[in-house]
């Protein structure tokens, strides 16, 4: 029975899904805007921010706020290495693109099957870091979930505020725009990218530690986010940063809606339909530029 | 019209190149031996026809060669007695050696403030970069009376004061303009030429690249002129503007 | 012209062999090494090279000559596989006929597939686009428990009943053999292979690549860019589809994992990739290397794909801009 009550938990569920979706969509649409790359490996930094959280809580013991920074700063950290690693030597020879999803590709491949050697194949959890509800309005809401819904909001805001008033920001726009002209009043295009790669496997983790007591931690945790990351992108417009934001949240309560009308296993399929409809209709997405 | 003031000679910078040769795709070539020199406080006028490699020498001296697949394949470039074809663009924008290129290449997506504001990038003193700000207003009211609108809506005009005026925002030593009178109204290059002639005054030093010869040889101190990735005629801006096979070829006399 | 140049075996451009010759040379060497290796793993390696190098051709004429990148190719393996196998178990109709009409399914679904995708030009859209009709069908496959049974998949799939050959009598494909299979794959392969080779030398070759390199030019000189971009999509559809179906019948076993997961998709992307997208044998090269490779790396057991995954890395930072051409077109500006 399809009851108004039922509806609205449903949404209520679709908002915080849709903070998952929203913080990793973010991610890719940023590396796409500046590098014009697509990160093949974002799912794995979003497993791997899981684990260090898991880590963190359960085998050290650090309290949940120290354990979201640190899943947060450790990827981040990490995202840099990878990046000066692998893409940086690729930045200036000829088919970018290619070469930046190939090599991304292995990165994913590498992480994914690392994890699985060394930290196994089992599913592990992590305890909710925080207990018992809220009553609100005659819903139940757990603190958990609301949590979830503040730190994305506040964390995505502030990026948001960031790109556009902040010098950094200022200069990684200017850098997604017109590389040389960017270059030539002095501003380091290559050091840029370093550090917005190094944000974007940032935000991916942020989204998987928020979220790491609801799902479970494994090693191929990352692949769905990873395409429902592109859906967001894709639906909101590529290289825009509030159209993730918007399209994430949007593709999360439609998700959880149409599970109440058609079951449960359908529901990645009419994510995908609505995919291919915007795609059909408006390709540039909510957002996007006309460049399609 | 404007006329270029008396050449100061204190601490603006002195660009020197000692016959460049450049290549593309390592088998065009596209300089062959080109020597050029600026002097502290002048302004230098380059002339030529489409093609000649203008636009190339200006590149090769911003280190933007290589992201069109293109390398400096001899020869030196100097900036201050030190070597700079070596090195990365942003290391020379750094250095104080700013371009505005050809195209009038705003931030589109950028408003136009926020495109002005980029042009100070590098610099740490706020309280001065306020004070060009408020100079470059001056300069081109136009510019703050679009302050807010999107760099990719201004017209032609207002795209090309935009450059001139984030360039000028930068606090250049070298300031180097690819063509900027192209497709622009008399008025308007009027201003932008005035605007050079201005801050020239104020010691900085100017490489002009320019279609419009008459245009920017009563600006300039020097001028060169160039054919097919030579120099064909150098000299002061007077003797060249009087040179016979000049004033058939680009001025129509 | 562009032609001397599309010879070239990719991989860095090191190998610079001539694509006619070397697959001439190339099909003597497996039709003929057979007699003298038997061993029965080896021959199952060496057709799974040859489904590859079908599924990496195929694409590699989607994505290298026509230039739409497509990242839902495995779809049409896993459909043509399906219909085969289902055609078989419920209807009872032969797999020979199955394996054709898996391809003709797959091409129809392509023409689907390809429809949206004509208005799209960069890259990333297109990708996810059929990344997306990729994923509906596996999730189509295994919702339907009824008729696919879901994630258990199809077991005992029919095998293809004997063919009489005259001079040589019965060939059975019945109990595990081998060499029957590698032939009729491999039959399937050369039979593939010429076919784009006389599509990519004729009027529709040229018509292809001079869409990848500008489609603004290629309409404005009266090309009609959907009619070759839906004839490749779909003749590449066709031929992975008939993959598929001599796939079911091959392995007996079909489940939507197996078939239709994305890690097919990019087994196909690195082996056109490692082996030269765009160019004629590049992919074939590189299916056999990957095949091979990563039964080599089997002696490092659980560390084989932690390598497969640095090798990527190396390789691509290491072989020089050779991999592939410059295929993804600027951002194009809305029509």
């Amino acid at each position: 029975m399809i009851t108004g009550k039922l509806v609205i938990e449903q949404i209520l569920n679709g908002l915080v899904l849709g903070c998952m979706y929203a913080s990793v969509a973010s991610g890719l649409t940023l590396i796409w805007g500046t590098m014009k790359m697509i990160n093949f490996a974002h799912g794995e930094f979003y497993m791997l921010g899981g684990y260090v959280m898991y880590f963190a809580i359960v085998s050290f013991g650090i309290p949940p706020l120290y354990s979201i920074f640190l899943a947060v700063v450790i990827v981040f950290a990490m995202g840099i290495v990878i990046e000066k690693i692998c893409l940086h030597p690729l930045l200036d020879k000829p088919d970018w693109d290619i070469s930046a999803f190939v090599a991304t590709l292995g990165v994913g491949i590498f992480f994914q099957n690392f994890a699985l050697r060394v930290w196994g194949e089992r599913f592990k959890s992590v305890p909710y870091f925080l207990e018992g509800t809220l009553d609100v309005f005659g819903f139940r809401m757990a603190y958990q979930r609301i949590f979830i819904f503040a730190v994305t909001a506040g964390v995505m805001g502030g990026f948001w505020l960031y790109l556009k008033k902040a010098r950094f920001g200022l200069g990684l726009r200017a850098t997604a725009q017109d590389r040389d002209a960017a270059t030539i009043l002095g501003i380091n295009a290559k050091k840029i990218y370093t550090i917005t790669f190094g944000m974007s496997c940032a935000l991916a983790s942020l989204a998987a530690v928020l979220l790491a007591p609801i799902f479970l931690i494994n090693p191929w945790m990352g692949s769905v986010p990873l395409i429902k990351g592109f859906i967001t992108v894709v639906l909101g417009g590529l290289g825009s940063f509030g159209g993730a934001i918007l399209g994430g949240i949007l593709l999360g309560v439609v998700e959880s809606i149409s599970v109440i009308v058609f079951s449960s296993e359908w529901k990645d399929v009419v994510a995908f339909i609505i995919l291919i409809l915007v795609l059909w209709i408006r390709p540039s997405g909510l957002f996007g530029t006309k460049e399609w | 019209m404007a006329e270029a003031g008396a050449p100061t000679s204190c601490g603006s910078g002195m660009l020197k190149m000692n016959n460049i040769e450049v290549a593309y795709l390592n088998v065009i070539r596209v300089l062959h031996g080109v020597s050029l020199s600026v002097d502290d406080g002048q302004v230098v006028a380059l002339l030529g026809a489409n093609g000649a490699g203008k636009s190339t020498t200006l590149k090769a001296i911003s280190g933007l060669l290589s992201s069109e697949e293109g390398e400096v394949t001899g020869g030196s470039i100097e900036w201050n007695g030190e070597r700079i074809d070596n090195r990365s663009a942003e290391e020379i924008g750094k250095l104080g050696v700013i371009q505005a290129l050809e195209g009038r290449r705003v931030f589109e997506h950028l408003n136009t403030e926020e495109n002005l504001l980029v042009g100070a990038y590098q610099r740490r003193d706020c309280g001065a970069v306020k004070a060009d700000l408020d100079m470059v207003y001056q300069y081109f009211p136009r510019l703050k009376e679009m302050r807010r609108s999107t760099a990719g809506y201004l017209s032609g005009g207002e795209q090309q004061m935009l450059v001139v005026g984030r360039a000028i925002m930068a606090s250049p030593k070298l300031l180097m303009l690819d063509e900027p009178s192209l497709g622009l109204a008399p008025k308007v290059v009027e201003t932008i030429f005035q605007v050079l002639v201005d801050i020239n005054k104020k010691d900085v030093t100017i490489l002009l690249i320019e279609q419009n010869a008459q245009m920017a040889l009563q600006v300039a101190h020097r001028g060169y002129v160039m054919e097919t990735g030579k120099m064909s005629l150098e000299g002061k801006a007077e003797d060249v503007a009087q040179n016979e096979q000049i004033k058939k070829t680009y001025l129509g006399l | 012209m562009a032609d001397k140049r599309e010879s070239w075996i990719g991989f860095g451009q090191k190998l610079k062999l001539k694509s006619d010759h070397g697959f001439l040379i190339g099909t003597i060497l497996l039709a003929v090494f057979p007699i003298f290796i038997r061993d029965a793993y080896f021959l199952h390696i060496m057709i799974m090279a040859l489904v590859f190098s079908v599924l990496a051709a195929s694409w590699n004429l989607i994505v290298g000559y026509i230039g739409i990148f497509s990242f839902g190719h495995h779809a049409f393996f896993g459909i043509g596989g399906y219909v085969s196998a289902l055609l078989a178990m419920k209807a009872g109709i032969s797999p020979w006929f199955g394996l054709i009409i898996g391809g003709i399914v797959a091409a129809l679904l392509s023409f689907v597939i390809g429809l949206p995708c004509l208005r799209l030009r960069a890259a990333p859209y297109i990708a996810i686009a059929t990344l997306a009709f990729a994923e509906i069908s596996r999730m189509t496959c295994l919702n339907l428990v009824d008729l696919t049974r879901g994630e258990m998949g199809l077991w005992g799939i029919p095998h293809f009943p004997d063919i009489i050959l005259p001079g040589i009598g019965v060939i059975s494909f019945a109990g595990g053999v081998r060499i029957p299979y590698y032939y009729l794959i491999l039959i399937i392969f050369v039979v593939t292979m010429t076919i784009f080779h006389f599509g990519l030398h004729s009027h529709i070759g040229l018509a292809f690549r001079s869409i990848r390199d500008s489609q603004d030019a290629s309409e404005s000189l009266g090309v009609s860019i959907t009619y070759y971009k839906l004839l490749a999509f779909m003749t590449g559809g066709f031929f992975a589809g008939v993959a598929g179906g001599f796939y079911a019948h091959y392995l007996l076993i079909m489940t939507p994992t197996s078939v239709l997961s994305i890690g097919i998709m990019i087994d196909i992307v690195v082996m056109t990739l490692v082996g030269g997208l765009g160019t004629f044998l590049g992919p074939v090269l590189g299916a056999f290397l990957v095949v091979l490779g990563l039964e080599y790396l089997r002696v490092l057991e659980e560390y084989r794909f932690i390598a497969y995954g640095i090798l990527l890395v190396v390789m691509i930072l290491f072989v020089p801009s050779g991999i592939g051409k410059k295929l993804f077109r600027e951002k194009q500006l809305v029509d």
